[in-house]
C-alpha cells in the first residue's frame, strides 16, 4: 500500500463511527482500492451528523450504492477507450504498412536489437551496421535482409509486421500521454485517411452496445436506489438530507467521479499536450 | 388398461427408485433445489437470526415497548436480509473474476465453431500461433467484468430481484418504526 493510501485509511479510520462496521465490510472487487472507499465513506460521515443507528444504515447504503455507480461508470469508460485505442493501432499498422518512410527509423532500432538478441556473440556487435544496411527497404536491402533473417530462422513479413505493431503501439502510448509530436502526426495521419477520432469512437461503441446498455442499466438501478436512500434520510431528517446530497454531489463533481466518460484523449488540435 | 404384468413391474421398478441411499447422497439431494438460499428467511440462519436480535436492540434502544421492539426487528431482519443478498452477488462476481477459464457461453460456442470447420476437409488458413491464441484466450481485466456481466444476466437478475424486495421491506420497515416512535413520544409529551 502506497504512503498515500496509508494516510487516506488513517484519515478515514479517524472519522468513521465504530457501528457501520455491523453493516458489513465494504464489497470490493478484485484491483479497487479500499483505502479510496473508506475515504469516501469518511466524507460522507463528515458531511453529517449522525443521530441513530437507522441514518448510519443508511449512510453506510449510500456509500456502496455511490461507489457501485463509480465503479460501473469506470468500467464503461475504460473499455470504450480500450476500443477506441485498439482501434486507432490498427489504423496506425496500416499507415505504416502504405507508408515505409513513417516508421524507417523505428525499423532501424528495432532491427538493431532483434539482430542483437539472435546473431550469435561475435557477430553482434555488427547488429547495428547491419541494420543500417537492411533497413533503407530497397529491393536490394531486403534481399539482403531475407537472407540475414533467415539465417536466424525468422521471416521478413514477420518481422515487419511486429516492427509496425510495435510502433503502433508505442505511438499510441505516446498519444495518450499527450506528447506533442505524437499527437500531431496521428491527427496528421488521421487527417489525410479523412478519419477521426469520433469514427473510432462511434464503431467502439456500436460493438460495444449491448454491454455498454448492461453496464448503464447497472448504473442506473445503483443510483436510483441511492436517491431513494436519499429521500428517506431527507424524510427522517430534511436537514441531514440536504447536507447529504451536497456531499454525493461533490463527490461526483471532483477526482473521485472522474468514471465519468470522459475519454483521456489528447484534444483535437493537441495544443494543450505537454 | 393395465395389465396386471405391467403393474406388477411398475411397482417392482419403483421399490428400486427410492432416491439416493447413503448419508452423503441423501445430504447432497437434499441441497438440490438450493442455489445461493436467498430464498430462506434470514431467522431460519441459527448466525444471522443473532445478528437480527443484536441489530434490533440497538435500533429500538433502551427501554422501548413491545411495538417499537417487534417494528425494529422487522427493520433489522430487512437490513440482514439486505447485506446478506448483496454479499451473496458479490461473491459470485468476485469468483466468477477470479476464475483465470472462465469464458461466456457465446465465446465457447464460437471456439468450438472454429474447431469444427479446421477439422472439415478443407479448412480455412489458418497459422498454428494463430489458432492457439484464439482457442486459449479469454478475456481479461474490465473486458473479463463485461463478459461476467453478459454471461450471468439471469443469474444476477435473479439475485436483483431478492435485492429490490428486501429494500422495499426495509423501507416500509423504518416508515413504521418511525410512525411508531413519533406516537410513543407524542403519547409521553401528552
Amino acid at each position: 500500500m502506497s504512503r498515500k493510501s496509508e494516510n487516506k485509511t488513517e484519515i478515514a479510520a479517524a472519522s468513521v463511527p465504530q457501528r457501520l462496521t455491523v453493516f458489513g465490510p465494504p464489497l470490493l472487487l478484485e484491483g479497487e482500492d479500499a483505502a479510496a472507499y473508506d475515504e469516501l465513506l469518511a466524507r460522507m460521515c463528515a458531511a453529517v451528523k449522525l443521530v441513530d443507528v437507522i441514518d448510519e444504515m443508511l449512510i453506510a447504503e449510500i456509500v456502496a450504492l455511490e461507489w457501485e455507480v463509480l465503479r460501473w461508470r469506470r468500467v464503461k469508460r475504460t473499455l470504450i477507450q480500450e476500443d477506441i485505442l485498439r482501434a486507432l493501432r490498427n489504423f496506425l499498422v496500416g499507415q505504416f504498412e502504405s507508408n515505409y518512410a513513417l516508421h524507417k527509423k523505428h525499423f532501424k532500432r528495432y532491427l538493431a536489437e532483434l539482430l542483437r538478441n539472435n546473431l550469435p556473440t561475435e557477430q553482434a556487435d555488427s547488429a547495428e551496421t547491419l541494420a543500417a544496411e537492411c533497413a533503407p527497404h530497397t529491393d536490394e536491402a531486403n534481399e539482403q535482409l531475407d537472407v540475414v533473417l533467415r539465417r536466424i530462422g525468422l521471416e521478413i513479413n514477420t518481422v515487419l509486421d511486429n516492427a509496425r505493431a510495435a510502433k503502433a503501439k508505442e505511438l499510441v502510448q505516446e498519444y495518450v500521454r499527450g506528447k506533442q509530436a505524437a499527437v500531431t502526426l496521428v491527427h496528421k495521419l488521421l487527417a489525410d485517411a479523412g478519419e477521426s477520432m469520433d469514427t473510432f469512437m462511434a464503431k467502439a461503441f456500436a460493438y460495444k452496445i449491448d454491454v455498454i446498455e448492461r453496464i448503464d442499466r447497472l448504473a442506473t438501478v445503483a443510483e436510483s436506489r441511492r436517491n431513494a436512500a436519499l429521500r428517506e434520510i431527507d424524510r427522517r431528517r430534511p436537514v441531514l438530507g440536504e447536507a447529504l446530497g451536497r456531499s454525493v454531489q461533490h463527490i461526483e463533481g471532483d477526482d473521485f467521479g472522474n468514471g465519468e466518460l470522459v475519454l483521456e484523449l489528447p484534444p483535437a488540435e493537441g495544443k494543450n499536450a505537454a | 388398461m393395465t395389465s396386471e404384468r405391467k403393474i406388477r413391474a411398475n411397482r417392482a421398478n419403483a421399490q428400486a427408485s427410492t432416491g439416493p441411499q447413503t448419508t452423503r447422497g441423501r445430504a447432497r439431494a437434499a441441497r438440490n433445489a438450493l442455489r445461493h438460499a436467498l430464498s430462506l428467511p434470514v431467522c431460519s440462519i441459527p448466525a444471522l437470526s443473532e445478528e437480527v436480535e443484536t441489530l434490533a436492540r440497538e435500533i429500538a434502544g433502551p427501554g422501548a415497548n413491545a411495538e417499537t421492539r417487534e417494528l425494529a426487528r422487522q427493520v433489522a431482519e430487512a437490513q440482514i436480509d439486505l447485506r446478506r443478498v448483496r454479499y451473496a452477488r458479490h461473491q459470485f462476481l468476485s469468483d466468477t473474476l477470479s476464475n483465470q477459464d472462465y469464458d461466456s457461453l457465446a465465446n465457447m460456442r464460437m471456439n468450438a465453431k472454429v474447431l469444427r470447420a479446421l477439422l472439415r476437409p478443407s479448412p480455412p488458413d489458418m497459422s498454428m500461433e494463430a489458432l492457439r491464441k484464439f482457442v486459449t484466450s479469454t478475456p481479461q481485466g474490465p473486458h473479463k467484468l463485461a463478459t461476467v456481466l453478459s454471461g450471468e444476466a439471469k443469474k444476477l437478475q435473479a439475485m436483483d430481484r431478492y435485492e429490490r424486495r428486501a429494500l422495499s421491506r426495509r423501507k416500509f420497515a423504518i416508515r413504521a418504526f418511525d410512525a411508531a416512535r413519533r406516537r410513543g413520544s407524542h403519547d409521553c409529551n401528552n
